[in-house]
């Protein structure tokens, strides 16, 4: 039983499309990342099967159940900027949340705080907090009931590097856990170190729904690239013209070129029979960056 | 604890926390009730040895006013007259609190993540505010008994008076005061911005009802000549004396206002022995039985139209 499912999911503002039938299900325990630069459609999507917001056509379900619905109290969100009563401290805060959904024990509130590590900070007022601050709090807030299911827009934002790399850490600790986790971002190198499975959105459409390598690799299709060295360049250059190649000169020794993927794997050999001393040969692997762009742009998009 | 009660306890582990609760409790427990004793005071020390008092009319006014009794029954009676009345300012002030600063704050979209179930968020809310506006209420009945228990101290006054009817008049302001909630957070509900929300608490009834007087009054009114002037006089304070009965602001403030409107109907009734009844433009003629039934109805308009409006609204 998937813990999300989105079903044609489409939300519109008057003619606007901010999001264009969405569907996907996400399983138990994944992590999954939700890629979209800004205003393609992840915050409303989100929103969608938080309950926030009610579709225009489609559903969303969440453990089983239509949102909004009872489900959602299994349901931890951090949507956005984290939003607080500045007046109270980041304790109260979490105490009204608690005491909002009902069953959380006071110790929960100490364990949330603690996992985020602002144990320490959690008795000042949330108008003193810094933005990172300000995400760890959100974070704690989104873990507060022990959700089966966690709904994270850009947890990172406003982050530091090293807050960066503690709220992946907490994202993976929580999904070893057995939490499922849908988390957005537009930064992709966050995205990339922290999830297998990708969402990508593009102008409210789902323009990709699979594996993270399979993304690279599939885009990488088309197309390979290589960089490549030799101790005499011009020769180079001459042979790889021999071989109804377009090289690119990279320095006196080098050339990058582009090929189908068919041709690749002879490139290196066939340079070596022309009498080429290839020093070193080496396949360009597009990251995720590069890939996404490609996606995003319409180049190389799945069919 | 169910959905329901959930919110009612964490709005009012909120509302503790805020600085505006306890302005608006001292201002009604303590600003008002020593504002009334100090006029006992000064009534006492100007007034008591003179002539004005050789048929005890200071020592009547001073009790009247300013003992246990009488400094209760201006914590009722009081708020309802200042203009706008106190109670409305408790009530839009809760309902910024409770309504306008979860839209200022962004905080809608965690409260229904916290608790998905918006009719118990709704009704959580409302309730809280109900319970609020109780306890300021019957704070004011006790720190009004205390305050005057302090003044017979120093004062020519006692505990007489009619309790029961006191009691009574708190209560039923307590529960018109349901249709005030009601309207106020319709309001803030509805305005994108608290303080447009808080304008339109305290001036929009007014204002809509002074359009609608004048309104009915030019409506129909032909031009005066010696043959019509004196019907269109009658037809005029018709108008003037029927239109409040209808009118949110004069019917919410009723049971409050009722000991006052008493006093006005007993010197009007002499006024009327003499061929002036002015009965109707004072407002006597509202009964609080009827005043019940607009308030409630006025109630029932609000909470639908919040209702409809809350449970369907998208969140930003």
């Amino acid at each position: 039983m998937p813990a999300i499912v989105a079903r044609n999911l489409t939300k519109r503002y008057g003619r606007a499309v901010a999001v264009d039938g969405a569907s996907f299900e996400i399983g138990r325990g994944e992590l999954v990342g939700f890629l979209g630069p800004n205003g393609a459609g992840k915050t409303t999507t989100l929103r969608m099967l938080a309950g926030l917001i009610r579709p225009t056509a489609g559903e969303g379900r969440v453990l089983d159940e239509r949102v909004p619905g009872p489900a959602l109290r299994r349901v931890g969100t951090m949507i956005e900027e984290p939003s607080f009563y500045p007046y109270m401290t980041g304790r109260d805060n979490l105490r009204y949340a608690a005491r909002l959904h009902g069953g959380v024990p006071e110790r929960r509130i100490d364990e949330v705080l603690d996992f985020v590590k602002l144990d320490r900070a959690s008795d000042k007022r949330v108008k003193a907090y810094s933005q990172g601050m300000r995400q760890r709090l959100g974070l704690a807030r989104s873990l507060l009931w022990s959700p089966d299911v966690l709904l994270l827009d850009e947890p990172t934002n406003g982050l530091d590097p090293v807050g960066i790399a503690e709220i992946r850490e907490n994202l993976r600790a929580v999904a070893a856990e057995g939490v499922t986790v849908l988390v957005s971002s537009h930064i992709l190198a966050e995205i990339e170190k922290l999830v297998d499975r990708i969402l990508a959105i593009d102008h409210g459409k789902l323009v990709y729904d699979g594996p993270l390598d399979a993304l690279v690799h599939r885009l990488d299709a088309d197309a390979v690239t290589y960089h490549l060295r030799a101790s005499d360049g011009p020769a180079l250059l001459a042979a790889l013209r021999a071989l109804d190649l377009e090289p690119v000169p990279e320095g006196e020794m080098g050339a990058r070129v582009t090929l189908p993927p068919v041709d690749a794997d002879a490139l290196v050999g066939r340079l070596v029979g022309a009498g080429v001393n290839v020093l070193e040969a080496r396949r360009q692997v597009d990251d995720l960056e590069g890939a996404y762009l490609r996606l995003v742009r319409g180049d190389g998009r799945p069919s | 604890m169910s959905a329901f009660w959930n919110v009612v306890s964490a709005e009012l582990f909120k509302l503790v926390r805020k600085r505006r609760t306890y302005v608006l409790a001292g201002l009604w427990w303590l600003l008002l009730p020593t504002l009334v004793l100090i006029v006992g005071r000064v009534l006492v020390s100007n007034l008591a040895a003179s002539f004005a008092n050789e048929a005890g009319g200071v020592d009547l006014l001073v009790q009247t006013i300013a003992s246990p009794f009488g400094i209760a029954l201006i914590g009722v009676v009081g708020p309802a007259y200042v203009s706008p009345p106190f109670y409305v300012i408790v009530v839009a002030a809760l309902a910024a609190v409770l309504v306008g600063e979860e839209r200022s704050h962004k905080m809608w979209k965690t409260i229904l993540v916290a608790q998905p179930s918006r009719p118990a968020v709704l009704a959580g809310k409302l309730v809280t505010a109900m319970l609020v506006v109780g306890v300021l209420l019957g704070g004011a009945l006790v720190s009004g008994i205390a305050f005057g228990a302090v003044g017979t101290l120093f004062l020519p006054t006692t505990f007489a008076g009619a309790w029961g009817d006191l009691l009574r008049t708190y209560l039923l302001q307590w529960a018109f005061s349901g249709a005030i909630v009601a309207f106020a957070f319709l309001m803030v509900h509805l305005a994108r911005n608290v303080a447009v929300g808080l304008i339109l608490v305290f001036f929009l009834p007014g204002l809509l009802e002074t359009l609608y007087t004048v309104y009915a009054a030019v409506v129909g009114f032909q031009p005066i000549n010696r043959f019509n002037v004196f019907l269109q006089g009658i037809r005029l304070r018709q108008v003037l004396e029927d239109l409040p009965t209808y009118f949110f602001t004069a019917n919410v403030y009723a049971p409050a206002r009722a000991p006052v409107r008493e006093l006005a109907g007993a010197f009007t009734a002499e006024a009327a022995a003499d061929g002036l009844d002015l009965s109707g433009l004072l407002g006597s003629n509202i009964t609080l039985e009827r005043a019940a039934l607009v308030a409630g109805a006025y109630a029932l308009l609000f909470l639908a139209l919040l209702t409809w409006r809350f449970l369907r609204a998208d969140v930003d």
